[in-house]
């Protein structure tokens, strides 16, 4: 048994103080060791034991009666003694700081701790334990530098200080110099070896930190075994195992830590692991308990936001955003780096994501990334906010980066196909197919939005074949299957009421007393009614329009459908269905601004201006002028009624173009790329005669219309083939009607045809015309205008034949069948205008009747003269072509003289030459002996290439010859032609003598808009019109032609805007982002669901 | 069932061919094809090379519409100038001249038992039928005017007539017009019996199922070919497939398949009892302005003609 022996001052007598049985009053003992003069250390002895006992006022109450005044003055000269005495409870009250929570006593407790140091320090300076205190002390309050100074001090002077070596330790430990800190615990281990276990622990930490975590188990091991109790040690170990991340380990973890909980309850680290596991197990009110504890008992900035986090995280997980936010928060405030503890950030982020803070979430996220820039999940989030903020480039960067960093992260492709669905719908493709192959590998169920949206970039890819195999992939198995696959047929209808077939519902209710199953799940509508969408595209009308009718069997309120159908109706020219269904439509919602203006259009086909006006109107206001089409429609309207007025009133006119033009330039501001209203704008300016500003605009307008299978823009087509023929330009503008027709209507539009007949008109190209014509009538059986035109046009052509200066009996031949075809076309009309009102006036006809008869008769003197004409003709063709041969012959003697003359010159100079060389040698010969065979071959050669020579400069010159034939023959024809339209002219004047003017050229001269919209008609009107002066019909009449023309007019503008396919593409679109807008959302939860371990 | 190519001949017409037909066999030649074009000529082709048999011209203006007798020696065929032309299919000689004016002339068409010739009749709203032995209008058969409408109503052209189809037993006539309403008449009685309704764009072609007397096909602008009971007045039926006009249709000899020649350039075979597209040609390159199969017994034959100026023979199987 422990005990101290007080020794009683002036005698050998001792007080034996037991040190297990100390007095509960520590006056007790300060009375004895006052009233003994007991030495010093007994003082430090007891108080030590007291301490031990945890007894600490009692220990603090010795000390400090020990280190009073009285006892300096008597113990001056015991230094050692007073030193310890101070020290020690400088060492008391450094650790009451560190452990004290608040803030001000903590400082308190600190300062007096100072004060003790201080005051050890005057006693002596030098005195290592009290620099060892203070270091210490310095560290208990962070000033990590400071303390190592101080310890600094004691190690120069003892290299070995035990205490001044484990300070230092500790200093080198916190400031991250983990080696050094080893060297500095090992040290103190070789010079103390039975140092207490805390030592090694230290000695354990260090390997942790540097990463040999082998090493650190053996140290913290030998801590347990030196101290079974060690939770320190204890909690270590555990989170090693707890690291070593496998089921063994975890469960070998635990059960550490809960006996590091049994033996202290109160350590922070072994609470937050524990609740960590806990919260993992989903024990949230012991995550709540055990965390609360950690918070309470610790003010360690990184542990209390490990302790707030755990909160913050169960609260998170039971969905109570609003105090895991708070927790979060506070965890984040008790992190100085966010590089130190980086979960709170991410869940911070998460809940402020899910408060819609996406400011504040947006900086957390990234202070996530930078501390783990190739986080997957952080950089997802991070490419969502941005694109919820709209900077979809950054969002599009992000995405990219999370799926390089891990290309089997579907989810990541599923967000950046999402992403990329709007900008770049190749790419987009891509990436979703990459997901859902991704998804397949995983054997996870790909959900119905991803296929959806792949079956609608499929779809607006023109890929309707993969379309429709993504379609049915996302719809499974289904009743839908039966009518997709034909083997459900609707029931046959009473014929008479098949006008409503598209609302017919009957085969639903059927099948349903039939036992089978009509269900159709509400995620499915969004691809069901894509793939009907899909179906019409593909002409599989029928099969659409009982798909649309399945998706409001079941959900009466989609509107969409309602539209769709009504558009099929419309497409199929059944107005009065129509009308209904998009009334039906307005039934769900008055103020749908698609069906509002659906049925404004359908009232212009139906001819009710005013209506379709308002109804325009009302689906602006309900758009607030905000829907592009709304504004459109308006502009349209007012552009009709520019046009339409039968009496061309010019200011009203004026006016209604005006408001037209401001209305497609409010759109245009709006929507800087809507080619509809850019073609509106480009109508306008045409109409006013700027052909050269609209002809820009709609040549833009239809490079960016084509490449787009949603976008078919005829108009457009249409309007710069007006362009080029109000600027005369017939060539083109015949190839831009021609291929306009063909693209865009198989041929099936006659009212092209007509423009096109019209352009071959002004060119004068009569049998081009014709043709067209004939084209269109058979096209349109039942527009007689057509057949006027014809009429006009072969009498034209016949007029114009016979004005011919030249004529062959064969072209007087046809005209006089055309012109017998043109009197009985006439006349047909002429008896049938008795029958039908067709717009024209039967004396008008019989004018033109008269005319041609005229005109016939004409063609039969004509004829004759003609057949005269010809013969003298060929007569004088005999003679010329005799004369050509005569021409001809002259030409090849001379050709021949020359030749002669040129050989003849040849011959000369050969012989002149061979006389001379024959005279050379013969006085060569004469010199010497020779070969003169080898000099005469010489000579021949000579004559064959001149000979070469000569033929070849007579051919070159033939060639050129006939080339000069050739063009001075064009050049002839030319001129004929020349003189054959000056002919005409002047037979033009003689015919307006005759009561009949030529329109030609007036026509030309207006080129007013009339005659770009209303064409051959109007001619073929503007030609009797001259007449009519002279006829003196009445006025009814006139303005019922007028009348006639207009209506002319008004099909092809009605057709001009082209808005029907705007407005049917664009439901579709819409409803297409619907099912984005649902696949975004699941998302988005899934984003916040995800793990952020 | 199944459709294949025997042969095509590019250029059969100098222009746009808008009419077909097959002249049945005779004691002495085969079936023959007749084609009719906008370049005025009706023209005679021998299967399966499709050899030109003669050219006959004697129309102006654009032929619209060809027919032949069952006999298969007579052969008329109409024209935008509103004539018929009745003519010996061997010699070409002209028969017969026929006009009803006002009426224009559109699709034609004999009665089974050859001896009646109807005439679609445009504007006229009506049916003219031609007695084949006296060439004489034998009756004219008027779709009533809707009740309330004045004769200068303007919707009253709307009853354009411009098909007509017999039924395979003679004794009913049907006709399709521009507004997309069918009309049928009693053909002994000339009376008119009911309209059928569901499309609501011209009908261009119509013709019964050889089957099924009253079964009827219609093919109409709105891309739809459409099935009536003609009896019944039901609508049995409704078939889409086509990117645009439906400008023909015909029923083969056994009655499982129907034709269509449609603006979007294809010629397409339906299973009637699917009441589906079974095969889609494409061979041409422009409207296919009209099929027909050929009459009487195997092998199955089957013509289209084009705004592409060319013929195409399939065999049909």
């Amino acid at each position: 048994m422990a005990c101290v022996y007080i020794p009683v001052q002036n005698s050998e007598e001792e007080v034996r103080v037991v040190l297990d049985q100390l007095p509960r009053e520590a006056t007790d003992i300060i009375d004895i060791l006052k009233a003994e003069q007991a030495s010093l250390d007994l003082w430090l002895i007891i108080a030590r034991e007291y301490f031990k006992q945890g007894k600490l006022e009692q220990f603090r109450q010795i000390l400090e009666e020990g280190s009073g005044s009285e006892i300096d003055e008597y113990y001056a000269d015991v230094r050692y003694e007073r030193i310890a005495i101070l020290n020690a409870l400088g060492a008391y009250y450094t650790y009451l700081g560190k452990i004290e929570t608040k803030q001000r006593e903590k400082e308190e407790h600190f300062i007096l701790a100072t004060q003790f140091y201080n005051k050890a320090s005057r006693i002596d300076i030098h005195e290592p334990s009290t620099w060892v205190g203070k270091g210490q002390l310095l560290l208990a309050k962070g000033e990590v530098d400071q303390a190592f100074s101080a310890f600094k001090i004691v190690l120069d002077g003892d290299r070995d200080n035990v205490p001044a070596l484990l300070g230092q330790a500790c200093v080198e430990f916190n400031r991250g110099h983990y080696s050094d800190s080893l060297e500095l615990y090992k040290r103190a281990l070789q010079v103390h070896p039975d140092c207490p276990a805390a030592v090694r622990l230290g000695i354990g930490l260090c390997r942790y930190k540097m990463g040999q975590f082998e090493k650190a188990r053996q140290a913290f091991q030998r801590v347990l075994q030196l101290d079974p109790e060690n939770v320190e040690a204890l909690v270590a170990l555990a989170i090693m195992d707890l690291h070593a991340n496998t089921a063994a380990g975890i469960r070998r973890g635990m059960e550490k830590m809960q006996r590091a909980f049994e033996i202290y309850p109160y350590c922070a680290m072994a609470l937050n692991y524990l609740a960590n596991h806990f919260f993992y197990t989903g024990q949230h009110f012991l995550v709540e308990q055990l965390t609360e504890t950690a918070l309470a008992v610790t003010n360690h900035g990184p542990t209390k936001s490990h302790s707030y986090y755990n909160l913050a995280r169960s609260y998170h997980s039971k969905g109570d955003y609003d105090k895991a936010g708070v927790y979060y928060m506070a965890s984040v405030k008790e992190i100085s780096k966010p590089l130190e503890f980086v979960f709170p950030y991410y869940g911070l982020g998460q809940v402020q994501l899910k408060m819609g803070d996406l400011r504040s979430a947006l900086s957390n996220f990234e202070k996530v990334l930078e501390v783990y820039p190739d986080n997957c999940d952080a950089l997802k989030v991070l490419g969502h906010i941005y694109f919820q903020l709209g900077q979809t480039e950054k969002a599009l960067e992000f995405m990219r980066k999370a799926t390089k960093i891990d290309p089997c992260d579907s989810q990541a492709f599923l967000d950046l196909g999402e992403l990329l669905i709007s900008s770049d719908g190749g790419a987009a493709l891509d990436c979703l197919k990459t997901a859902r192959n991704l998804l397949k590998k995983e054997g996870e169920e790909v959900p119905i939005e991803v296929l959806n949206n792949l079956g609608v970039l499929h779809f607006e890819r023109g890929e309707f074949e993969l379309a429709q195999q993504t379609f049915r992939e996302a719809l499974g198995d289904g009743i839908w299957l039966a009518f997709i696959d034909g083997k459900e047929k609707p029931p046959s209808i009473d014929a008479n009421a098949s006008i409503s077939q598209y609302k017919d519902v009957h085969i639903f209710h059927q099948l349903e007393k039939e036992g089978h199953l009509v269900e159709l799940p509400w995620n499915k509508v969004t691809t069901l009614f894509n793939l009907a969408r899909l179906l019409e595209q593909l002409h599989n009308i029928e099969t659409a329009s009982i798909l649309y009718r399945l998706i409001l069997f079941k959900y009466p309120d989609y509107v969409d459908a309602y539209l769709r159908l009504a558009a099929l109706a419309k497409a199929r020219n059944n107005f009065q269905l129509s009308i209904e269904l998009v009334n039906d439509a307005l039934k769900v919602n008055n103020k749908c601004p698609n069906a509002l203006l659906m049925l404004g259009d359908l009232e212009l086909k139906n001819d009710d201006w005013v209506k379709a006006k308002e109804t325009f109107r009302a689906a602006s206001e309900a758009t607030e002028g905000k829907d592009s089409y709304a504004t459109l429609s308006l502009g349209n309207w007012n552009y009709f009624a520019a046009i339409r007025n039968e009496k061309r009133a010019p200011k009203l006119e004026a006016t209604h173009l005006e408001k037209a033009k401001e209305l497609y330039t409010k759109v245009l501001a709006q929507h800087s790329a809507n080619l509809y209203a850019a073609n509106g704008a480009g109508v306008v300016f045409a109409e006013k005669g700027h052909f050269d500003v609209s002809k820009d605009i709609f040549t833009q307008v239809q490079e960016a219309a084509s490449g787009n299978i949603f976008v078919q823009m005829p108009d457009v087509w249409i309007n710069l083939a007006h362009v080029y023929f109000a600027q005369g330009n017939f060539a083109l503008a015949v190839k831009m009607y021609q291929n306009c027709l063909r693209k865009f209507f198989n041929n099936t539009d006659s009212q092209i045809l007509l423009y096109l007949a019209r352009t071959h008109y002004e060119a004068e190209q009569w049998q081009d015309c014709k043709k067209n014509l004939l084209r269109a009538i058979h096209l349109a059986p039942s527009n007689y205008t057509l057949r006027f035109d014809a009429g006009v046009v072969m009498q034209k052509f016949s007029a114009s034949t016979l004005q011919k200066p030249k004529k062959s009996v064969d072209e007087v031949r046809s005209t006089v069948a055309e012109l017998e075809n043109a009197v009985r076309l006439f006349r047909q009309l002429s008896a049938a205008s008795s029958l039908h009102f067709h717009g024209f006036d039967e004396k008008k006809i019989d004018t033109h009747v008269e005319y041609c008869s005229h005109l016939l008769e004409a063609a039969r003197v004509h004829f004759k003269v003609a057949e005269h004409e010809e013969q003298k003709i060929r007569h004088k063709q005999e003679v010329a072509r005799q004369m050509a041969l005569a021409e001809e012959a002259r030409r090849k003697a001379e050709e021949q003289r020359k030749f002669q003359l040129e050989r003849r010159l040849q011959e000369d100079e050969l012989k002149r030459v061979r006389q001379q060389e024959e005279q050379f040698e013969r006085v060569k010969e004469q010199w010497k002996s020779s070969t003169p065979g080898s000099k005469r071959r010489e000579r021949s050669e000579m004559d064959d290439e001149e000979g070469g020579n000569g033929e070849k400069r007579r051919r070159k010159g033939g060639k050129r010859r006939k080339k000069d034939k050739y063009s001075r023959s064009r050049y002839d024809t030319l001129e004929a032609e020349a003189d054959m339209m000056e002919d005409q002219e002047e037979l033009e004047d003689e015919d307006a003598n005759t009561n009949y003017r030529e329109p030609t050229g007036q026509m030309n001269e207006q080129d007013d808009e009339e005659n770009v919209q209303d064409p051959l008609a109007a001619a073929g009107l503007e030609d009797s019109d001259a007449e009519d002066e002279v006829a003196a019909p009445s006025t009814t009449t006139v303005r019922r032609r007028r009348a006639w023309s207009e209506s002319d007019d008004d099909e092809q503008q009605e057709r001009q805007p082209g808005s029907s396919p705007v407005r049917e593409n664009s439901a579709e679109l819409r409803s297409d982002g619907e099912g984005r807008e649902g696949g975004d959302k699941v998302n988005g939860e899934a984003a916040l669901d995800d793990d952020d371990d | 069932m199944k459709l294949a190519g025997l042969k095509s001949i590019e250029d059969a017409h100098e222009e746009s061919v808008w009419a077909v037909t097959w002249v049945p066999s005779t004691e002495t030649r085969p079936a023959l094809l007749l084609t009719g074009s906008l370049d005025e000529t009706v023209r005679l082709w021998q299967p399966d090379e499709l050899v030109n048999q003669g050219k006959m011209t004697g129309h102006c203006l654009g032929v619209a519409s060809v027919a032949a007798h069952p006999s298969g020696h007579i052969a008329a065929s109409a024209s935008l100038d509103s004539f018929v032309r009745v003519f010996d299919v061997d010699s070409n000689n002209t028969i017969a001249s026929l006009e009803a004016p006002p009426s224009e002339v559109w699709q034609l068409r004999f009665n089974p038992q050859g001896t009646m010739l109807a005439v679609a009749g445009g504007g006229s709203a009506s049916v003219k039928i031609w007695d084949t032995t006296t060439w004489n209008l034998f009756a004219t058969l008027s779709i009533p005017r809707p009740e309330g409408t004045k004769p200068t109503d303007k919707s009253s052209s709307k009853k354009f007539v411009l098909s007509v189809a017999w039924s395979p037993d003679g004794r009913r006539i049907a006709c399709g017009s521009m507004d997309g309403t069918v009309s049928v008449f009693d053909a002994d009685r000339g009376k008119f019996l009911h309209h059928l309704e569901g499309h609501f764009m011209p009908v261009r072609s119509l013709v019964f199922s050889p089957v099924e007397p009253r079964l009827l096909f219609t093919g109409s602008d709105d891309t739809h070919v459409h099935m009536y009971d003609a009896e019944g007045k039901t609508l049995v039926g409704a078939m889409s497939g086509h990117a645009s006009w439906v400008l023909s249709v015909d029923v083969s000899t056994d009655g499982a398949a129907l034709a269509t020649g449609s603006s979007d350039r294809t010629v397409r075979l339906w299973d009637i009892n699917m009441r589906g597209a079974v095969q889609t040609m494409s061979n041409h390159t422009d409207q296919v302005w009209g099929v027909a199969f050929r009459p009487g017994g195997m092998p199955g034959r089957l013509a289209s003609v084009s705004d592409d100026k060319s013929i195409s023979l399939y065999d049909y199987s």
